[in-house]
């Protein structure tokens, strides 16, 4: 006997009132009347049919305010229609050299690993792979949406750079994991350092030519959530499922689901631990150690840097840090390889002063805000890597360009803002939206300016003096959590950036920043300062939804600023669903 | 010089169909619809060590 189902019940009855319709507006005359009207549209649409328009519009795209780009997404998916015609131009560069050239560049990263078909394992047993990083391109698409030009050009090398050393990072994992290797431990899982995200790659330079570090959390939990933001609920959920209440820092918490889940690859026999984003989660290195069950060594970043006490206890704990890997690994620390990394780390940090340079003081910077502040956070604390350099030259190249021939990349700005405090990360790409739909131009974000830190190589006290506060510069130290006198740098950067309105991230399971909160909204009214509070809870959308962060926005710009949307399509739209 | 040609008309055609796949979307189409409903259910499926039964000690074991 077949099963009786709803779903096939309510199909056919839908297609049989569906053909009750259609016969009823035949005999009632409504059919012809609707395909009349639909003529005379056509008709009209013709007579105002400008030509050269037409051929304007195909050869470079349409101007901002006609585009629509809200009516191209289909349903809450965020998922096209059909991808955004640029003008011939820029949607031949988009396919060319953004969607080709990384599909085929993502491959040859692939076979160019260790052990290429663990690809295939990877993604048959971890959920955050097979889940996620496929939908790579979609993150390209809705980081890069609406751009044209060297700004179209720019922001994808930043996000080529960042796929790039993801593989990388992921087919280490892979190549080394005893999950994936039948329990085998090989040669690279004992040359591989496991260590936190939060954790600077700076500090395993010494290893770097005879070992390689892989932080632990940072494709597994962070990266996901930029590219599709699902796969982290599961382990927000498990964290809670063994008895952890909701409101702690859900980064925390997704980054020890992991753990809980089994979804960690097994690559290295050590770890190096931190407090992670804050003191509020210093009880991820006890989870960590707990599920782990191997040699660690928690190295707490502190919360008040500034006391020449805290600053030594600091210098001490790295050294130990060091110590620890010699210890473990039988490898000797090596100063000049430590100095080769970390001279080649100061090229880098270099150009992004260029870069904040050309951005604070010119219309001529090519990179949008999504892209400028995920590259930043990824190189600064991944440490030194061929494909940064690659990705800097090219940038350079376009950024030169721009500034030499004096190009406005982004000509519909209306304002220039500054984000603060910690973002959403499963809408890092609402700075896009914000531009497209209102002009608003994030120029630069609180994340960007940690680790604004040379670091100095000439001998091994300055070297270990410049690290240590390096470290003590992590994300949310010196500027979240970090002391109120750090927070409130924000005026400096406002000024140095050319900022006239501030986005400010209220992430609502954040207990520091909740509690400064009154003091900003002073100095806010007493500085005369647009200022939005954008509420946000890190990975899980579940608690604010993007589309309530672009009501937000939306509501702020009606009914204070009294400005009219650049593109009414993007006023509001459902992506629940979407990645 | 014939198969020279034939190669072009391979590689134009794979260009214009890939043209296709891009402009509509439909590799997102298809990780959405097909690809990520089918390993999620896996995925949910799938057998995992209870990790809280490890013994939280001060040796490694």
């Amino acid at each position: 006997m077949k099963k009786p189902s709803i779903k096939k019940f309510l199909d056919q009855f839908y297609a049989v009132s569906l053909g009750e319709r259609v016969v009823d507006d035949i005999k009632s005359g409504e059919a012809k009347n609707r395909r009349e009207r639909r003529h005379e549209k056509i008709k009209e649409k013709q007579k105002t049919l400008d030509p050269k328009k037409v051929l304007h519009d195909f050869w470079y795209g349409k101007e901002h305010e006609e585009r629509r780009l809200g009516d191209l997404y289909i349903g809450n998916t965020g998922l096209y229609k059909h991808r955004e015609w640029r003008g011939v131009p820029d949607t031949m560069y988009y396919f060319n050299m953004i969607w080709l050239y990384n599909y085929a560049h993502m491959v040859m990263d692939i076979l160019g690993s260790d052990e290429p078909l663990k690809f295939f394992t990877g993604i048959w047993r971890y959920r955050w792979i097979g889940q996620t990083y496929l939908s790579v391109m979609h993150w390209f698409d809705r980081g890069l949406e609406g751009l044209r030009g060297p700004a179209l050009r720019a922001s994808a090398w930043h996000y080529r750079g960042m796929v790039s050393e993801t593989i990388r990072q992921f087919m280490r994992m892979f190549a080394a994991d005893t999950k994936l290797h039948a329990g085998e431990k090989n040669d690279l899982w004992y040359k591989t350092i496991a260590h936190d995200e939060t954790v600077s790659g700076n500090i395993f330079y010494p290893w770097r030519d005879v070992m390689d570090d892989v932080p632990l959390q940072m494709i597994p939990y962070f990266v996901t959530c930029h590219v599709n933001n699902k796969t982290v609920l599961n382990y927000i959920d498990a964290m809670q499922s063994i008895g952890l209440p909701g409101d702690p820092c859900p980064m925390c918490q997704a980054e020890s689901g992991i753990f809980v889940l089994d979804d960690y690859p097994d690559y290295s026999p050590v770890m190096v631990t931190s407090n992670e984003a804050c003191d509020g989660s210093v009880a991820t290195s006890i989870i960590t150690d707990w599920f782990l069950n191997r040699p660690l060594y928690a190295m707490p970043q502190p919360m008040r840097f500034d006391d020449p006490l805290t600053h030594k206890h600091c210098m001490s704990e790295i050294e130990g840090c060091w110590k620890f890997i010699e210890e473990q690994t039988g490898i000797p620390f090596d100063f000049e390889q430590y100095k080769k990394y970390a001279d080649s780390f100061n090229e880098l940090t270099e150009f992004e002063h260029e870069k904040w340079d050309v951005a604070a003081n010119t219309p001529y910077y090519p990179i949008n805000s999504v892209a400028q502040a995920l590259y930043r956070i990824y190189y600064s604390q991944d440490g030194d890597r061929p494909i940064w350099h690659q990705v800097d030259a090219h940038v350079k190249k376009i950024m030169d360009k721009c500034v030499e021939k004096k190009l406005v990349t982004f000509p519909k700005t209306r304002h220039r803002a500054i984000a603060w405090s910690c973002a959403p990360l499963y809408y890092s790409h609402w700075c896009t939206w914000a531009y497209n739909c209102w002009g608003i131009n994030t120029i630069i974000n609180m994340d960007s300016l940690m680790f604004d830190q040379y670091l100095r190589t000439d001998t091994y006290e300055h070297a270990l003096d410049d690290l240590a506060r390096y470290n003590e510069l992590a994300p949310m130290r010196s500027m979240a959590v970090g002391g109120h006198e750090h927070i409130f740098q924000l005026w400096k950067y406002m000024e140095q950036f050319n900022c006239d309105m501030v986005i400010m991230y209220d992430q609502l399971q954040c207990k520091g920043m909740q509690g400064i909160k009154g003091m900003f909204e002073d100095e806010f009214r007493k500085r005369g300062i647009h200022a939005i509070w954008v509420p946000h809870a890190l990975p899980d959308k579940r608690t604010v939804s993007r589309k309530e962060i672009r009501s937000i926005i939306n509501d702020y710009m009606v009914t204070v600023m009294r400005e009219e949307p650049l593109d009414p399509t993007l006023v509001d739209f459902d992506d629940d669903e979407s990645w | 010089m014939k198969i020279l040609f034939k190669i072009l008309k391979l590689l134009g055609i794979s260009y214009v169909i890939l043209f296709i796949v891009f402009f509509f979307d439909l590799d997102g189409k298809f990780l959405y619809y097909i690809w990520e409903p089918r390993i999620v259910a896996r995925y949910d499926r799938m057998k995992r060590r209870d990790n809280t039964t490890t013994p939280y000690t001060a040796e490694v074991s």
